[in-house]
């Protein structure tokens, strides 16, 4: 038995639920396939609407 | 990303990926298999020497093949971990050719040649799918030219032409004109590789080029062959000079003012995607924002049949880009996108509104390209035993919108159903929520 | 930290923030002119302050250089005053001898087109910025307990799922509801899609979850009457039954849902009997419509993208095209025509939705917002853009589809818990893209349709959403309160209780044996009114008192 969650993908979705769980004191694995975590939105420049950076 | 890298409660496992799952919520194993970078994570301080020196360039994917990175590399600068990476597709060690220059300029003695994948077991009560998003591929549309037409580009492409950190700094510059400006720089090292042998020449001779070539009769040159040698090299300059400037030319009076951003590629098509990709109307009013904060005389048309804006606050943003920045919504799907001399684009499409069959010259077509399955999407499902959709996204049932078929498995984002950034992040927050669940009742039945 | 009473040694990090502020404001003058200020010792500039070499590079030098102030020249502190502070504490530094200078949303943001006149700003932004850090103190935290549990307003779909997936967690929920019933909107419904399924039975579902599950206490007939405390620590009082009781909780969850617009009578020639909205459909259709309808035409965007009201209601167009596949479900030979501006069938499902709408018969209409349809009395005229004419469509049942608006009591809430709407009356969340769930204020969630309209899928998913941001919140033992608080002087506070008097959050209270006030640091938020309002300045503002407001404005005014 297990309290730990494996999270599968290093974008903000993965991020993001890795975070949360994490803050609640759980235990969390996040794999990622790329070399760094940050997925798709690492490649964005701004964000809709309010042109916030990506990074 | 920082804070999920300094998480004490996150193991990041990046440069790895899930090979086997058994057991059941509560109680899973995974077997995670973490390849090798051949750098050791724990003495690399992520300084970037050893990719200063790499003498390999190879095409960079993060930046969607418009630039360069080395064979040593990081993935984007501000990547977590902030660790270097071996790609021994490119290595010129690991192809069988000498090298080893990271390993002799890392100052922390972090290059390990030697170093092995490996392997991890883990035990977990709860699993997270999200796995996101693969773009379409636009060269499956040939009528739009995507491959062919350097000033067609895809949406995700021309993100990283706005992009600050990105391969021209953030300027809008057309692929063709990148072309004749690489052109330019290849020229003019032939240019330079010219120029000192006529210099030696002249040297030799003691006179410039082309006084020699209006010498008087009785200046002869020794051997002989040195005055056919002269003139070929220097009708050669001659040659590349002009060519060069002419590109140079051609590329400063090159604008990228006009944008054409087409919707819909390859999603609401029956050949390729029958559904619709969610976030890329409100990412091309964006791109038309940014591209004209960077380029005041920018004019953008969208043509899409129709533009969802469903979000909070995307109708005003929409309207608000069309006053502000210059956008036209026409209201019709591009038939068929082809090129001028100086590769202009021409948007060929019927305006639905006035009943018109009409075609646009523009400078620079963005396609915005359907949102698909991530790769892998589909091994991963049979690895973990969840069904897919029918269009390979993770199946989940709206009353258990981040449910999967197997108990204790959850999914989010992207690797769901095509969504925007607002909805992953709440989403995901939804994932975590199940995923909680599952595993603190289970202890709490235990 | 006994360096903060040496003499300042100030860090500057000059961030590009990307092209956001490198773009419009030249960050190299910017940081030669930093290197000039007094109490300087150290300028860097970096691409992303907020990124881990940035951070690194903060930390480093803080040990390195010895610094004992640190100031960010870069975004919002919305963003990451906290990544900032953090670091500044993982250095040893103490979290409050650090300053951050917007140079982005108050300088390159807003001096796009002016180059230099923007660098001057910036320069002068961080003159005044190292001027106020000179001057910073060390502040502390307080430490508070969290009560382990939370408190659900609104049970519909979205609170239901909330509440049943807290309770799932470990932690015990009471769930208020105004109505007699649980289930909002969800009530009201015909049948859900896909798959023309009985909401009825999605809603027995979750009422037995909640009613059964020991952790959850439903209370229906109710409404919130008062909210005292803060975060970890709410006091909730609710009334119900003629009584009111208090209610102690660790984190509140805001799921009012929003209300169907009924449109003025006439407008579109609405009646509420022949030309109707499409909630009143599903009352009909769930009723039996007999005679069968011969022909039914639905306008979108009713109210809706409109000048008045300039959002798009989301859900609006799913609801039309379901409610059209029942018709034709229902009765074959009934012609159906859909009359709209955009067809928002975003995403997989949706989209799927509409093509079998289209197999089955249902007929769309594009129309120009500057020529809506209009309805006659046999008849909808509509503008047909395709086929260039006017076209007169048979009508005997027109169906409106008309936005979500916000519920009229929301600014009503919004004042109890003091969380802000947005224009259109909806709850505005901390941040419209990395915080959609989260208000700024802490200890306070949001879901469902009360944030923004939201389909049931959504509604549920934001629901389980809210409860896991809640359960970051209450699975923790303490919570660390922020140290930029006021705090009073006794010398010479005279009590006039003007203080007291404007603290939006009654965080001020008068000492009778003292005769002066006195600041509780947990309710405090560190807004200034009180400092602003003290005619002696007895109460001052930590991190903003006047010396250091003053130092700032003294800046300004000085020439270069």
């Amino acid at each position: 038995m297990s309290r730990d969650i494996l999270i599968i993908g290093g974008g903000i979705a993965g991020i993001q639920a890795a975070l949360d769980l994490a803050d609640m004191g759980l235990m969390v694995h996040l794999v990622e396939k790329l070399p760094s975590i940050g997925g798709k939105m690492a490649q964005l420049d701004k964000t809709f609407p309010t042109n916030d950076c990506a990074i | 990303m920082l804070d999920a890298g300094r998480h004490p409660n996150i193991h990041l496992l990046a440069y790895s990926q899930v090979e086997e799952l058994k057991g059941e919520v509560g109680n899973f194993t995974v077997r995670v298999r973490m390849k090798a970078r051949y750098v050791d994570e724990n003495k690399c301080t992520g300084c970037g020497t050893c990719a200063e020196k790499c003498p390999t360039p190879v095409l960079d994917a993060y930046n969607r093949n418009l630039a360069h990175r080395r064979a040593i590399y990081k993935y984007f600068a501000q990547g977590i971990p902030s660790v270097y990476t071996i790609d021994t597709e490119h290595c010129r060690q690991f192809q069988g050719k000498k090298c080893g220059v990271c390993a002799k300029v890392c100052q922390a003695e972090a290059v390990d040649f030697e170093q092995q994948d490996r392997i991890l077991d883990l035990n977990v009560g709860a699993v997270i799918a999200a796995t996101g998003y693969d773009l379409f591929d636009a060269s499956r549309i040939p009528e739009y030219g995507y491959g062919k037409f350097p000033n067609v580009m895809a949406a995700i492409e021309f993100e990283r032409l706005l992009s600050a950190g990105g391969p021209t700094a953030g300027h809008v510059v057309r692929p063709s004109d990148l072309q004749a400006e690489e052109a330019c720089r290849s020229l003019d090292k032939q240019i330079l590789k010219l120029s000192r042998s006529l210099d030696s020449l002249e040297k030799k001779y003691g006179m410039s080029s082309k006084d020699f070539l209006d010498r008087p009769a009785d200046v002869k040159p020794d051997p002989q062959d040195d005055l056919v040698r002269w003139s070929e090299l220097y009708k050669e300059h001659q040659d590349l000079v002009i060519a060069r400037d002419a590109l140079k030319e051609k590329v400063e009076h090159s604008h990228a003012d006009k944008l054409a951003f087409v919707q819909c590629v390859g999603s609401r098509d029956f050949r390729f995607n029958a559904y619709c990709s969610g976030w890329c109307c409100m990412h091309s009013i964006k791109e038309a924002i940014i591209a004209k904060e960077h380029n005041p005389e920018t004019q953008s048309y969208i043509f899409g049949m129709d533009i969802r804006a469903v979000g909070k606050g995307f109708e005003e943003y929409k309207i608000r880009g069309g006053k502000d920045s210059e956008i036209t919504y026409i209201r019709g799907r591009v038939a068929e996108i082809t090129e001028t001399e100086d590769h202009q684009p021409v948007i060929w499409y019927e305006d639905t509104r006035e009943r018109k069959v009409k075609h646009l010259p523009v400078d620079l077509v963005i396609l915005a390209t359907a949102c698909e399955p991530s790769k892998g999407t589909r091994e991963l499902a049979e690895i973990l035993g969840v069904e897919l959709d029918a269009y390979g996204f993770i199946k989940s049932d709206p009353s258990h919108p981040v449910d999967t078929s197997v108990p204790g498995i959850f999914t989010c984002g992207c690797a769901q159903s095509p969504i925007d950034i607002p909805e992953s992040v709440a989403q995901a927050s939804s994932a975590a929520a199940r995923a909680a669940e599952a595993v603190l009742s289970r202890k709490a039945a235990a | 930290m006994s360096n903060s009473e040496a003499k300042p040694r100030i860090g500057v990090f000059v961030c590009c923030c990307g092209s956001n502020i490198a773009g419009y404001v030249d960050v190299p003058a910017v940081a030669k002119y930093a290197r000039t200020l007094p109490n300087v010792v150290l300028v860097q500039e970096n691409l992303y302050t907020c990124s881990e070499g940035g951070i690194n590079e903060i930390k480093n030098a803080i040990v390195e250089q010895q610094l004992n102030r640190v100031v960010v020249a870069s975004c919002t502190p919305r963003t990451h005053e906290p990544l900032f502070r953090n670091s500044c504490k993982e250095a040893g530094l103490n979290p409050y001898l650090f300053e951050m200078v917007n140079i982005r949303d108050q300088c390159s943001w807003v001096h796009m087109k002016e180059r230099e006149k923007g660098t001057e700003k910036a320069k002068d932004l961080i003159r005044m910025g190292v001027a106020k850090a000179a001057m910073l103190t060390p502040l502390d935290s307080v430490e508070l307990g969290v009560t382990h549990s939370a408190l659900v307003i609104g049970g519909g779909i979205a609170g239901m799922s909330a509440a049943e997936s807290l309770a799932g967690m470990g932690y015990p929920v009471i769930l208020v509801e105004k109505q007699r019933r649980l289930g909002g909107l969800l009530n009201q419904l015909h049948k859900i899609y896909p798959g023309a399924r009985d909401p009825r039975a999605l809603l027995e579902e979750h009422v037995d979850r909640v009613t059964k599950d020991a952790r959850i206490t439903v209370i229906t007939d109710a409404e919130v009457q008062s909210v005292d405390g803060y975060i970890g620590n709410f006091n909730v009082g609710v009334s119900s039954d003629g009584r009111t009781r208090l209610y102690e909780v660790g984190a509140l969850v805001v799921a009012t849902g929003a209300t169907v617009r009924q449109p003025p009578d006439g407008v579109y020639e609405y009646d509420g009997r022949r030309v109707i909205t499409q909630i009143q459909l599903e009352r009909r259709l769930s009723e039996g419509i007999d005679p069968a309808p011969r022909n039914v035409v639905m306008v979108q965007c009713v109210g809706a993208r409109v000048r008045e009201r300039p959002y798009c209601s989301r859900i609006c167009c799913q609801i039309a095209i379901k409610n059209a596949l029942e018709i034709r479900r229902l009765f074959p030979d009934t012609h159906v025509s859909i009359l709209y501006r955009d067809l928002q069938m975003y995403g997989v499902a949706n989209e799927e939705m509409l093509r079998k709408a289209k197999e089955a018969g249902v007929r769309f209409m594009y129309y120009d917002v500057d020529r809506p349809p209009e309805v006659e009395n046999e008849h909808v005229k509509i503008s047909h853009q395709l086929l260039g004419k006017e076209l007169d469509l048979p009508a005997d049942l027109v169906i409106l589809s008309t936005p979500l608006v916000a519920n009229e009591d929301a600014p009503r809430l919004s004042g109890l818990l003091r969380v802000p709407l947005d224009a259109n009356n909806f709850f505005l969340e901390g941040h419209v893209k990395l915080k959609p769930l989260d208000f700024a204020s802490e200890g306070i969630y949001l879901c469902g349709s009360a944030r923004y309209p939201a389909n049931l899928a959504e509604s549920i998913a934001q629901g389980l959403g809210a409860a896991s941001r809640a359960a970051t919140l209450l699975s923790k033992e303490h919570l660390y309160t922020s140290g930029i608080t006021a705090s009073v002087n006794p010398e010479s506070c005279v009590g006039c209780l003007g203080c007291v008097q404007t603290c939006p959050f009654q965080a001020i209270s008068f000492d009778p044996e003292q005769g002066v006030c006195k600041v509780n640091p947990v309710l405090c938020k560190g807004c200034g009114t009180c400092a602003a309002t003290c005619p002696s300045q007895s109460i001052q503002l930590m991190g903003f008192t006047p010396k250091q407001l003053y130092a700032q404005i003294d800046q300004v005014l000085a020439d270069d």
